[in-house]
């Protein structure tokens, strides 16, 4: 089937091709990560959203500062349920411990005067006190913003500086909320340029290189893996039982000093392929070390992605055996929610990659996916979602909340797999959803999470509001 | 009325030596109540009206005290024959945005009503070539509604000064800025007047003075005087005083017409061969 032209959209006929409905080995691929047309009111991110909250945001113990007027950090910190762990050492009587992400963020809060004079100064000098005030950090990560990128604030030599004042790692993107259409953009920069001062780092000081024999021919790295909710809980011991051992994960839950190691890894595995897969091709090219793509999210495809990762080392039996006890683990409270869930139908809307993740898993659970729609994903997000989808999928690229609105009325999905904006909307008109994005009660990933998963699904479901709506409940 | 008055021109030109003098010239033989406000962020506009005082900018009182001390009292300086001071200020060069300082200046002057109706006029001198939107701020919102560009016979000196007229353009109609003519500061090339005139037509407007090099322009300039305070009675003064008049009783106010790159291109070669003929 070709373009559609939702009823919404009357006014803004540029949308009709970015919405399709799916057709076996026919399917086409929508305009996407191109600019959002006026009058169209996208819910997209900016690139600093990006480079900010996916790919910076998650890594523990650096202390991140935007480089901003204050606006800008609005909901930098705090903004998921799930925290960093600790460290063993954490000093008593502190506030927590070193796990930055989530909890705090700085912000030089540009003002007019230091638009006017440049602001480099006084992003040093913030540096520098919050260096002071969190001294067990090991470094800082720092981002521009439109405000300090067009006044060409120079954030490189800032970072040098405070290198030079302090000993400190430091990291930095550039990717101002106007450098790209979405915040895929900031995802882009975040990678490239992490992996540049990655390298230059390794250059100044040698000896942060993993040594030669603190290395193991099993050596992997989670690249695009962003511990949502405690997802590597279950993927870690899960790699662990397959006899890999993980270095790092670029970025969920990881320390800066293992990001400086990341090129030591014998294999990356890719898993939030739209965000991430960036560094895994230059870790391939730079440094000649290979990556793989897996989706830890279902059976089958957790299945796949332990032989994929096994098979690359030679070690196929432990995946087996894995794979062996896990199913087995999980079989009866599988069949248990498959039972109450199956005939049910979807519509998932998240930022790209997850409606293609969870096409398979859904099916596992014996639901149908009717709708998908990504805010932010490129062409070879839906080139896999097309390879993924059931006939006759409505799919909506970066989609508004009128066509949102217009895919639940018209699809009819049981139940609404969206973020912390649009729930709203579902539950609205009646359709109960879950939080995709941060997980109602995770983790997701994996065998376990799979549970988890279906667990979520299956309140959201029945839980009892539903039964009083439309007059049901008199 | 205050007419405000926004002097452009490629950078070097003597867009500031030409405004103080001018000014000055104004003001001392026709009594009018003049301001300058410097825009660039060098702060030299006023210089030789306060007798080489540099007076403190209007950015630098809002960096180090706030918003609340920018006061006309701290930022505003009277000069020769009561002519008023007022400089934007900004950073040094290669960092921040000097452009949002213009605006910054303007709007705080604004709420000071520093350009008040007392003034019979409020002279801009803005930096070099309008790289951006805040250079353009003299002539947004019919701030300042007409302009002076200075030039020379100089080849870049015209292209800089048609490269202005094309943003003017843009705002003439939004704004009501007009061209009030092109001062020519002369370098001494060959056929500069014929040059300048011929420029000034397709352009659609006036040559409004042509102001010969005279070295008490650089004399007066090393005493930090204008011509007309150092002195009053020479052939340059003379000059400035008649562009003074000039400006005063200017009626020629356009909508210029820009030249595409091709007809510069005309324009330069037909003057440029000229001159190599001569020369062979």
């Amino acid at each position: 089937m070709p373009f559609i032209r939702l009823k919404c959209d009357e006014l803004i006929p540029e949308r009709e091709k970015h919405t399709y409905v799916t057709e076996k080995e026919k399917s086409i691929i929508p305009l996407c990560n191109i600019s959002t047309v006026p009058g169209d009111m996208t819910e997209r991110g900016c690139a600093f959203a990006g480079a900010r909250g996916v790919v910076g945001g998650p890594i523990t113990d650096a202390i991140q500062i935007v480089h901003s007027p204050i606006g800008c950090a609005y909901y930098t910190w705090a903004t998921r349920r799930h925290m960093s762990d600790q460290y063993a050492w954490s000093l008593p009587g502190r506030l927590d411990n070193v796990a930055f992400n989530r909890r705090y963020c700085v912000v030089t809060d540009m003002e007019e005067k230091d638009v006017v004079f440049g602001g480099s100064r006084k992003l040093l000098k913030s540096a520098l006190e919050s260096i002071r005030l969190f001294p067990e950090a090991p470094g800082v990560i720092m981002y521009t913003t439109c405000t300090s990128g067009l006044i060409g604030d120079d954030i490189g030599s800032v970072a040098k500086q405070i290198e030079k004042e302090t000993g400190k790692l430091v990291f930095f993107a550039e990717a101002p909320g106007c450098s790209g259409v979405s915040q895929s953009k900031g995802h882009h920069v975040a990678n490239r340029q992490f992996f540049g001062q990655i390298n230059e780092i390794r250059r100044k000081q040698p000896e942060l290189i993993l040594p030669e024999e603190e290395r193991t021919p099993y050596d992997i790295v989670l690249v695009g893996e962003y511990n949502m909710d405690w997802d590597l809980k279950v993927i870690l011991p899960l790699m662990e039982r397959i006899g890999v051992r993980v270095l790092t994960t670029f970025t969920g839950n990881a320390r800066m000093m293992e990001l400086v190691r990341l090129p030591d890894t014998k294999l990356n595995v890719v898993h939030c392929q739209r965000s991430a897969t960036y560094i895994a091709d230059m870790v391939k090219e730079g440094y000649d070390i290979p990556y793989v793509k897996a989706s830890f999210f279902g059976i089958q495809q957790t299945n796949k992605a332990l032989r994929t990762i096994t098979h690359h080392f030679g070690l196929d039996e432990l995946a087996e055996q894995v794979i062996a006890e896990e199913t087995a683990r999980i079989q009866s409270a599988l069949d248990w929610y498959r039972e109450r869930l199956s005939g049910k139908t979807v519509a998932i809307y998240v930022g790209g990659p997850r409606v293609w993740h969870w096409i398979k898993l859904l099916e596992e659970l014996g639901m149908k996916v009717v709708a998908g729609a990504c805010t932010f994903a490129h062409e070879d997000d839906y080139e896999k979602i097309n390879s993924r989808a059931p006939d006759g999928m409505l799919v909506i690229d970066n989609p508004n909340e009128f066509e949102i609105e217009e895919l639940l009325e018209t699809c009819k999905p049981d139940i609404f797999l969206c973020g912390l904006k649009e729930k709203f909307l579902g539950r609205k008109m009646g359709i109960p959803t879950l939080n995709s994005h941060s997980y109602e009660k995770g983790p997701y990933a994996g065998y376990v999470g799979f549970i988890n998963f279906a667990r979520d699904i299956y309140q959201a479901l029945g839980a009892p509001v539903w039964s009083l709506i439309n007059g049901k409940g008199e | 009325m205050t007419r405000k008055i926004a002097i452009y021109g490629k950078g070097g030109i003597g867009k500031s030596t030409t405004t103080q003098n001018t000014a000055a010239a104004m003001a001392h033989f026709y009594d009018k109540k003049i301001m300058i406000h410097g825009c660039d962020p060098k702060a030299d506009s006023t210089r030789l009206i306060l007798g080489g005082m540099m007076q403190v900018t209007v950015m630098d009182t809002l960096r180090e005290e706030g918003e609340e001390a920018v006061t006309l009292e701290k930022v505003r300086l009277m000069g020769f024959n009561g002519i008023q001071c007022v400089e934007s200020g900004g950073p040094e060069p290669g960092v921040g945005c000097a452009g949002r300082g213009v605006i910054t200046a303007i709007n705080l002057m604004e709420e000071n009503e520093a350009y008040g109706s007392e003034l019979d006029f409020v002279f801009f001198d803005v930096l070099g070539d309008v790289v951006c939107g805040g250079f353009a701020m003299p002539v947004r919102e019919g701030k300042a509604k007409e302009i002076y560009i200075v030039a020379s016979g100089e080849m870049m000196a015209l292209y800089a000064a048609n490269n202005i007229c094309r943003g003017m353009v843009k705002y003439a109609e939004q704004s009501g800025v007009r061209l009030g003519g092109i001062i020519c500061n002369s370098r001494r090339v060959d056929g500069e007047r014929e040059l300048i005139e011929e420029f000034c037509a397709k352009l659609g407007t006036q040559m409004i003075m042509f102001v010969p090099r005279d070295n008490i322009v650089q004399k007066a300039e090393f005493n930090r005087k204008t011509v007309t305070e150092f002195a009053p009675d020479c052939e340059q003064a003379s000059v400035y005083k008649e562009l003074g008049r000039r400006i005063i009783e200017n009626i020629n106010f356009v909508v210029p017409t820009p030249m595409t790159m091709d007809e510069m291109e005309g324009l330069v070669l037909e003057y440029g061969l000229l001159d190599v003929g001569e020369a062979s």
